[in-house]
């Protein structure tokens, strides 16, 4: 196959009735394994969805100065964590420019798990100059899942020989399944109760099997890249090389975006000594940034209204969108949304969009351009803040 | 009373940093990871540092040899090139009559073309991307002034400097050995063969500061001079552990012996590899400014043989190179890792001086490339290229004569002197290592990503086997912003 | 009476005829007169041997300009450009290293060698798109004489200089980069393994009598880059029916605009009166006259052999001396009863579709420069294949296969001069190469043909067999190509010009010589 099988390729490919594949860092990734993938998104909301997260990148970092590489890299800081925590974190270019986001799990004192969406080996090697450390691409022997969903506790629970009882939001355990190693971090991409599996390769087949015997009792559902992407959205989870641009590959100026413009200004500890991007950063920092990362809501009435004029009930966009839409005030364009779509649970049509910053106070009314048979149109919209839908389960 | 200023590092640069900080009433403190302070320096310096250090008062000495380079001939005898050019086309006359024909014209021109070089060496690296309108007017100046040469002679100048000086010497010539004595003056240090592009500006490089018709930099004791000078607190035999930084800025230099020296500026001539990759901690550094400084290249070629005589050699200094081929083929050698098994020789005859009775001839051999590809350079590598020099200078200096011989490889002076690879440019003379490149972009004035952490050394502008004018501009540039910050 | 033309061009090489094309378009009456008895100088398809066609000289196309293809509607006129999928590198220890065109595929294939070039490999395409659209208004721009005090030179150079301030200090560095260092060092800054340093060093020293690590040939390296296609980048192609078809294409453009096109048509000299150039003679003395003359041939042909020493200025005749030709090339034209079947990579698959590159390390590409530095071909030399008839099956009878290999080095100054024997072995050299890699090679070969500098010059004319008219050094390009001062095509003759690959940008199947010089005469004709 000239495009990789993740190491649960042979359960998931009999699984995918819709024979809908894409790609995921040159892996094939089930986009739904039903026809639709509305029965797999509402397993997130209402059971649990096993998702097959294998084609992220992961870098094992190890040695004396892991920690201090880390903290040369990412704009969080890592030596005040423990082990056992997991930090979500961008990293950025000496501009202070988003490269890429991703998650650091402290494995042990001096061990650690970097989990990115593009490679970035040789940019942390080249970090690493002058310090004691050693880092693996691990990407292909570490298979991984993600189980999310209010059941997915019970389900692991049922599995796991402990650790998972009083598992906090963004912390991980190594326990182990039926006998096979594996580290479970309370972590996830849906903004729900959820957690993420990180095994062997080897293990990767029986783990599947065991989480699929076991979950049936609880209404899990193997589930894709559609379903993932509606509840991302929900939760304002953003997606590089969707909503943003890295770094890396920006070819423009303005394709550029700093974690102040993407909503990551909690994520920036300009505390620590130095790391790569700070100085512009605390420059930024100082002067506000030109952009903002928000959520809008379509209002539905202005909405509905524009299918109305053509004698049309209103349509809304399932599976949800990724590209690039023009948002207005008045005579002047405010900004843009990345992706949208329908939320199923919320009744509501979301977006993700970058505002100039003076259009970006939540309850700023603005107008998004849309397409209604064939004329385009614009909607109403209001900024909110995000994450669009937040429960309660996801962090207690 | 100001912070002290340190400057690290021995060389002429440092020493001509050092000294033009303290003649402007800063005070210095210099760290010489050497003991001692060489007889002799090559390369030119630039009149404004003679002046400055009033270096004529306090002895300096130019060498001026006459023959200035004397090359074997083919079927015996030499080829004698002199000071005075109607003097050097007699004597060429009996290898090839055209070519003593346009020795004078190829002189003339090239003297003109070193005085482009000789301008743009006396300032910064002009920095044509800058927004700053009296840099502007520098770069404009510069334009105008090379602008000024004429169409002739900027078409000629626009045209050398990318070329290889294999190409540019068969435009003017046809004798072998012209060529190969010209030509290996430029690939001097250099990891590149004459058929080179680049090499041709290397030629007048290493031209710049020389009276005309002469193609190798001259020889003084300008470092001896210094060092004798007072006003710099010189600090000998010393190894500097890092450079210590807070902030972002300097705040002084540790000492292998755990002496800490505060300063709120320092200025390094060693190299940018080890002063900002081994002595500052790379925390400090962004990425991609460690990507760039790995890729300044330094590939150091050049050995150096001393040999002790007990009489005069008969020579001041002897080159054989017999054609441009012979050159390319010792550089193939170089180019896979291998000692030239017919290297090029430059040798060079220091009289007795002082206390010093002996006559010494120095060898510069090349190409004898830092990295080898099969084994390492051990004393038997070592004993096996001195006989290799010995065997090579045999005609014109009697075995009987050698009393002792000594050699340094790349692989000593890098570890002895620093040099990156053994290169002693620190930065090879390369066109994209060059002006505004030099040794990268965001290095190419003076100035570190650090505050108040400055370079001087051979790899700055122009640096490259000049002697002192980086270090001159370096502490210009050091007086300038400290004027601004006052 | 008005003369029949209003402008002659010398040569129906591709440049020459985009050149009457465009000055046809623009309503000129143009004649265009070609040597041979086919049109397009080094860019055209023969069936060499009954029902093979070959791709006789040049072979792919990368560097046509697309404005061309667009101003003059060239796929009406039968060019169909398709795409080259890969480069496929075989190594001596029988692993291989593929390049695809498809980004995951590549990546995972560059993973298998190094995962740091990989990662590289992406960073390094975005700097070299970078870097290809900031060097594109300069191929379309007649280069300004910095010399010059006339308005146009002095805002030429004006417009030059604030152009490259304004691409940012970032871009203006990679650029002064690449345009002053050896490919082989500007890739040992970005990647580890030597195949891919080879193969991408490789086309860096096309043409050239340089190596990889010599300095100036990083340029070249983005030159190749450009091959743009429909606005995908660094696409490269090949022409349905050979290269041959970018000429009859653009003949047949330039005919549809009223051009007329003579064969046969050995030009001896341009007809000079009064310091003007007012037409031209044939070889059997017929003479031709047109207000204006263009010469497609290389500056040495078109200066020393058409026009003559005696009335041109010292200066000029001197710079073309000095000017550097140096054939390096040499064309291995194959009729095979069957595909080659390379060990690395056995059977019939999608790399027969691409490119095939002898260019396992950078120091084998040295290597075979070192050989001939000192004037012998080299011993294991460099070579780029592709097999037209896996992309175009009318260039060969079914099953059969045209095998095109382009091989370097073979100096022009041959020690001892090229001989037919010389001629043979560098072909047997070429092939016992070649055959390490696809053993089946040498059994299934039904005619060889063997092409080495000195043919070239002798068959299309190209000086020294240079395949760019010239060495693309850079102290040969831009307002130094030819010469300075006559470097924005027009000449020292008053009604001469050049629009050959002689004249700036020159150089590949890239036609920007002719049509910048048929838009500087069309500027100067209003």
């Amino acid at each position: 196959m000239i495009l990789k099988p993740t190491p649960f390729h042979p359960r998931t490919s009999v699984l995918c009735e819709s024979h809908a594949w894409r790609r995921w860092s040159g892996y094939l990734a089930a986009s739904s394994y039903e026809l639709s993938h509305e029965r797999e998104y509402h397993s997130i909301r209402n059971a649990a969805a096993l998702f097959d997260i294998t084609p992220l990148y992961k870098y094992r970092v190890q040695g004396r100065d892991a920690a201090r590489l880390l903290d040369r890299v990412v704009t969080r800081n890592v030596a005040r964590t423990k082990v056992g925590d997991v930090l979500y974190t961008p990293w950025c270019d000496h501009r202070g420019k988003v490269l890429d986001d991703g998650t650091v799990a402290r494995l042990g004192e001096q061990l650690f798990r970097l989990t990115s969406a593009d490679p970035n080996l040789r940019w942390l090697e080249d970090c690493a100059h002058g310090l004691d450390v050693d880092i693996d691409d691990v990407s292909e022997q570490v298979a991984a899942l993600a189980l999310q969903g209010p059941t997915a506790r019970a389900i692991l629970m049922q599995l796991t020989d402990g650790g998972l009882e009083g598992l906090k939001f963004f912390r991980l355990t190594a326990t182990s399944i039926r006998g096979m190693p594996v580290e479970i971090s309370r972590t996830g991409y849906t903004g729900d109760l959820g957690f993420e599996i990180w095994m062997q390769a080897e293990h990767a087949l029986a783990i599947w099997d065991a989480l699929i015997e076991v979950g049936a009792n609880y209404g899990m559902a193997p589930a894709g890249m559609f379903a993932l992407d509606v509840a991302r959205i929900e939760a304002g989870l953003m997606l590089i090389d969707v909503d943003y641009v890295s770094a890396r590959k920006a070819l423009i100026e303005s394709q550029l975006s700093s974690p102040f413009e993407l909503d990551l200004a909690w994520t920036v500890n300009t505390d620590k000594p130095s790391f790569v991007g700070k100085e512009a950063l605390v420059a930024e920092q100082a002067r506000g940034p030109a952009w903002q990362f928000v959520g809008v809501v379509v209002d539905w009435d202005s909405f509905e209204r524009l299918y109305l004029a053509v004698g049309l009930a209103p349509r809304v966009p399932i599976p949800a969108w990724r590209m690039s839409v023009p948002i207005f005030s008045g005579g002047e364009q405010a900004g843009y949304a990345t992706s949208g779509g329908w939320s199923p649970l919320l009744k509501k049509y979301i977006a993700l969009a970058h505002l100039q910053s003076k259009w970006a106070a939540p309850g700023t009314s603005l107008e998004m351009e849309l397409t209604v048979e064939h004329r385009r149109k614009r909607a109403i919209v209001t900024v909110v803040k995000k994450p669009f839908f937040n429960p309660a389960r996801k962090r207690t | 009373m100001s912070a002290p200023i340190v400057v690290i590092g021995g060389g002429v640069d440092a020493l001509v940093a050092a000294h033009w900080l303290a003649r402007a009433g800063e005070s210095v403190t210099m760290i010489d990871e050497r003991g001692q302070v060489p007889s002799s320096t090559s390369g030119w310096i630039p009149p404004e540092v003679i002046r400055r250090l009033d270096l004529a008062a306090h002895g300096l000495v130019i060498g001026a040899p006459d023959p200035w380079l004397s090359a074997p001939l083919p079927n015996g005898g030499r080829l004698d090139l002199w000071r005075d050019s109607a003097r050097t086309a007699n004597a060429m006359r009996a290898l090839s009559a055209p070519d003593a024909d346009r020795w004078p014209a190829f002189c003339e021109q090239m003297r003109e073309h070193a005085a482009v070089l000789a301008a743009l060496y006396s300032a910064p690296a002009p920095d044509v991307m800058t927004r700053d309108w009296r840099e502007l007017l520098h770069v404009a100046k510069i334009a105008l002034r090379t602008r000024r040469l004429g169409r002739a002679r900027l078409e000629s100048f626009l045209r050398l400097v990318p070329m290889s000086i294999a190409d540019l010497l068969d435009d003017w010539f046809e004798s072998d050995l012209l060529k190969g004595v010209l030509g290996a003056a430029g690939v001097m240090h250099l990891h590149q063969g004459p058929r080179s592009g680049g090499t041709a500006l290397a030629f007048l490089h290493h031209h710049v500061g020389n009276a005309p018709g002469v193609f190798r930099p001259s020889h003084s004791n300008i470092e001896a001079v210094l060092a004798r000078c007072s006003g710099v607190d010189r600090r000998a035999n010393v190894r500097i552990q890092q450079i210590d930084v807070q902030a972002g800025r300097v705040t002084g230099v540790t000492l292998v012996d755990g002496t800490h020296i505060a300063a709120t500026l320092v200025v390094s001539a060693a190299s940018p590899w080890q002063t900002l990759l081994d002595w500052v901690d790379a925390a400090w550094l962004e990425p991609d400014a460690i990507r760039a400084i790995r890729n300044i290249r330094a590939r150091g070629v050049v050995a150096h043989v001393v040999l002790t005589l007990d009489r005069a050699p008969g020579f001041a200094a002897l080159a054989i190179a017999p054609s441009l081929d012979y050159l390319e083929r010792a550089y193939d050698d170089a180019k896979y890792r291998r000692i030239s098994h017919a290297p090029l020789i430059e040798a060079r005859y220091v009289a007795p001086s002082g206390a010093d009775a002996t006559h010494a001839v120095i060898v510069q051999m090349q190409f004898a490339p830092y990295l080898l590809a099969e084994g390492s350079w051990d004393a038997s590598r070592k004993q096996a290229l001195v006989d290799t020099v010995i065997a090579a200078v045999a005609n014109h200096l009697p075995r009987d004569a050698i009393l002792s011989t000594q050699c340094v490889s790349p692989a000593d002076a890098a570890t002895d002197d620093g040099f990156p690879a053994g290169q002693a440019h620190h930065a090879e003379l390369a066109l994209d290592q060059f002006l505004w490149m030099r040794p990268t972009p965001s290095l190419a004035r003076y100035r570190t990503m650090i505050g108040g952490l400055y370079l001087c050394g051979p790899a700055m502008h122009p640096g490259a086997g000049t002697a002192g004018a980086s270090g001159m501009l370096a502490a210009q540039t050091v007086l300038g912003d400290r004027g601004q910050q006052r | 009476m008005a003369a029949p033309y209003e402008a002659i061009v010398i040569g129906g090489g591709h440049n020459g005829l985009v050149c009457a094309a465009y000055l046809a378009r623009a309503g000129k009456r143009v004649l265009v007169l070609e040597q041979r008895d086919r049109i397009g100088g080094a860019a055209v398809s023969e069936q060499l041997f009954p029902g093979f066609t070959f791709s006789v000289f040049s072979y792919v196309v990368s560097l046509l300009r697309p404005e061309i293809i667009r101003d003059l509607e060239l796929p009406r006129h039968g060019l169909h450009v398709l795409p080259l999928e890969s480069t496929l590198t075989p190594l001596p220890n029988g692993d291989y290293l593929a390049q695809w065109n498809d980004h995951d595929q590549n990546r995972r294939e560059l993973a298998r060698h190094s995962l740091r070039d990989a990662e590289a490999y992406d960073e390094f395409g975005r700097l070299m798109h970078l870097m290809s659209r900031a060097i594109k208004p300069i191929l379309g721009m007649p280069p300004p004489d910095p010399a010059s005090l006339l308005p146009r030179d002095l805002m030429g150079m004006g417009r030059l200089g604030k152009y490259f301030r304004d691409l940012g200090a970032e871009r203006f560095h990679a650029l002064h980069k690449l345009l002053t260092m050896s490919s082989a060092d500007y890739l040992d800054e970005w990647f580890e393994t030597e195949a891919l340093k080879a193969t991408k060093s490789a086309s860096g020293i096309i043409g050239a009598l340089l190596g990889p690590r010599s300095p100036g040939s990083a340029y070249v390296l983005l030159h190749h880059y450009m091959g743009e296609l429909d606005g995908v980048f660094r696409a490269w192609g090949f022409a349905k029916g050979g290269n041959g078809s970018v000429s009859t294409a653009i003949a047949a453009a330039a005919m549809s605009f009223g051009a007329t096109i003579r064969t046969n048509a050995p030009v001896s000299q341009v007809l000079i009166k009064n310091g003007r150039a007012v037409g031209v003679v044939l070889n059997d003395g017929e003479e031709l006259r047109a207000p204006i003359t263009i010469s497609g041939a290389d500056p040495r042909r078109t200066f020393m052999q058409f026009v003559g020493a005696q009335h041109l200025p010292n200066e000029l005749v001197d710079g073309i001396r000095r000017f550097r030709f140096r054939g390096t090339s040499a064309k291995v034209n194959l009729a095979l009863s069957e595909a080659p079947n390379f060990t690395c990579m056995p059977g019939v698959g999608a790399h027969l579709r691409g490119a095939i590159s002898i260019s396992p390390s950078v120091d084998y590409l040295e290597r075979a420069y070192d050989d001939a530095k000192y004037g012998e071909f080299s011993r294991r030399p460099y070579m780029d294949i592709i097999l037209p008839s896996m992309i175009d099956p009318g260039m060969a009878p079914p099953g059969q296969h045209v095998m095109s290999i382009f091989a370097q080095y073979a100096p022009y100054d041959l020690k001892g001069g090229w001989t037919d024997a010389k001629r043979a072995a560098f072909g047997d050299t070429v092939i016992d190469t070649l055959s390490e890699y696809a053993p089946n090679l040498k059994t299934s070969i039904l005619h060889r043909q063997v092409i080495t500098p000195p043919d070239i010059e002798r068959m299309i004319g190209l000086t020294e067999g240079n395949i760019f008219q010239g060495e693309l050094s850079l102290q040969q390009m831009f307002f130094l190509r030819p010469i300075p001062a006559w470097a924005r095509y027009a000449t020292p003759i008053e009604g001469l010009y050049q629009c050959g690959a002689g004249t700036h940008p020159g150089g590949g199947v890239m036609g920007a010589s002719g049509r910048n010089a048929a838009l500087t005469i069309l500027g100067k004709m209003k």
